[in-house]
């Protein structure tokens, strides 16, 4: 364990930036575009939501447009 | 599904607010699940054998699955979605804490809340709960002015938790206490003490169970054990709540009936768990009870569900969470003074999902065989929680 980094004594090397934040792309500039994008999608269903009648299932709604939106990301499935 | 609370210090969110945890519940439903299950393929069918080509021989430990699954695309989209998904549930809940912080003071006082809590002037929290963000959660649980970052903490559980953790996130402490109550019917503690209680979601559980015995829980952060108590008295459960460290307990030898924590150990340094081990030993009585609910060790389990685990201690700010779970809980119980013999460990499927008599049929089988499965410990669909202590002679 390092003391001042805290962080798990069997980290592989490279697994963090310069800031201390995760790096997972071997363009660490994905990572925070993906970090944009979630952002970007969570905005898009609040203006969703708002357009929502009252008793109307937000929760299945909501499932169903993570799925769709991020359907991209899936592994092909066989 | 999102969570509404069923206590007085809920939330009253705005609709955006709501609309946003809403989309956090079921963007971390969907990474813990869907992605999941995505990361598990990708294992099986490129990482290890890519693995096995360069070495020739399969992952044999979790590290060794960490390794093999870095840089592929599946383990990357989980990852990088998991990290911002953790880091918006706290963004989540915050304004509302914020907006709300002079409510919850009135609450507390209202209740009396402070008659049950001893905080401890010029008390040092250790620098494993100080230093750093633990969980990604801002200003971290020591941090910050009044009750604001247990309301947080409470708040942004009930997101995070997706409905999976219990009405008021008490599932593992319900769980746990009925699979004890019913697998030691004899059992009958006078006093009862909670390490590591944070806001005491999972210490309430134990009253219930055991009304007859006075309930205590202590912890470092002061944040959470004044919302604690406040949260106990509005819930109508009694209890003390009182900072302090678990591996430096300010009680006599022979205090305790049961000592326990929910979630816990895995946040402590190495030398702080075998100490709190020793302590939980001194304090209790003979014939007394240390039980903790935790992770599964990595040595039970297969390497890839080990290091599925394991995420948290690299890239949610935990990064005692691997060590520990390298430990064998046996022989840590044995550190403490525990005989060998006195240990044993169990899988206690979750009550709010599986019902009163799956955790019957779980205290009566006397069979552990699940702790390797993928529900355990797993925070998703059909989740079951670890447990095991010892006997103190």
């Amino acid at each position: 364990m390092s003391e001042g980094k805290q962080r798990p004594e069997d980290a592989p090397k490279g697994i963090y930036g310069p800031d201390g934040e995760p790096i997972f792309f071997s363009e660490p500039g994905v990572d925070r575009m993906m970090a944009v994008i979630m952002n970007l999608a969570s905005e898009l269903w609040v203006m969703h939501e708002r357009e929502m009648p009252d008793g109307a299932d937000k929760d299945g709604a909501a499932k169903a447009f993570i799925d769709r939106v991020f359907a991209p990301l899936r592994e092909l499935q066989e | 599904m999102t969570l509404e609370l069923q206590h007085a210090m809920k939330a009253h969110p705005t609709p955006d607010e709501l609309a946003r945890g809403r989309f956090v519940s079921a963007i971390r439903s969907f990474i813990l699940n869907d992605l999941a299950g995505d990361l598990n393929s990708a294992y099986h069918k490129r990482a290890a054998p890519k693995f096995r080509a360069a070495t020739g021989r399969d992952p044999q430990s979790s590290g060794e699955a960490h390794k093999a699954l870095r840089g592929d695309p599946a383990f990357n989209i989980y990852s990088s979605m998991r990290v911002q998904a953790q880091k918006m549930v706290w963004a989540s809940v915050a304004d509302g804490v914020a907006r709300d912080a002079a409510r919850l003071e009135a609450l507390a006082a209202e209740a009396g809340a402070d008659t049950s809590v001893l905080l401890k002037p010029g008390f040092v929290p250790p620098r494993n709960a100080s230093a750093i963000d633990v969980h990604l959660m801002p200003g971290s649980y020591t941090g910050g002015d009044g009750m604001a970052a247990g309301a947080v903490y409470d708040r942004g559980l009930a997101v995070f938790s997706m409905g999976l953790m219990g009405a008021n996130l008490d599932d593992i402490g319900l769980s746990m206490a009925a699979y004890i109550k019913r697998r030691y019917p004899d059992f009958a503690p006078q006093d009862m003490l909670d390490l590591g209680c944070t806001i005491g979601h999972n210490s309430l559980p134990w009253k219930q169970a055991y009304p007859q015995a006075a309930l205590t829980g202590i912890d470092v952060a002061a944040p959470g054990l004044r919302y604690a108590s406040t949260r106990a008295k509005l819930q109508g459960v009694e209890a003390q709540f009182t900072q302090m460290a678990s591996d430096n307990l300010d009680y006599p030898d022979g205090s305790f009936d049961l000592v326990f924590s929910s979630m816990f150990l895995h946040e402590l340094p190495k030398k702080i768990r075998a100490k709190t081990m020793a302590e939980a030993y001194r304090v209790l009585r003979p014939g007394g009870l240390m039980l903790h609910m935790e992770l599964p060790p990595n040595g039970q389990m297969a390497p890839f569900e080990a290091f599925y685990l394991d995420w948290d201690s690299y890239y949610n700010n935990e990064p005692y969470y691997k060590g520990y779970r390298d430990e064998d809980p046996k022989a840590l119980c044995a550190s403490g003074g525990f005989a060998d013999d006195a240990y044993f460990q169990f899988v206690v499927p979750s009550i709010s999902i599986y019902g009163d008599q799956a955790v019957s049929d779980a205290a009566t089988s006397d069979a552990d065989h699940a702790v390797g499965a993928e529900t355990t410990g797993r925070l998703a669909e059909g989740v079951m929680w670890f447990g095991y202590g010892a006997w103190k002679a």
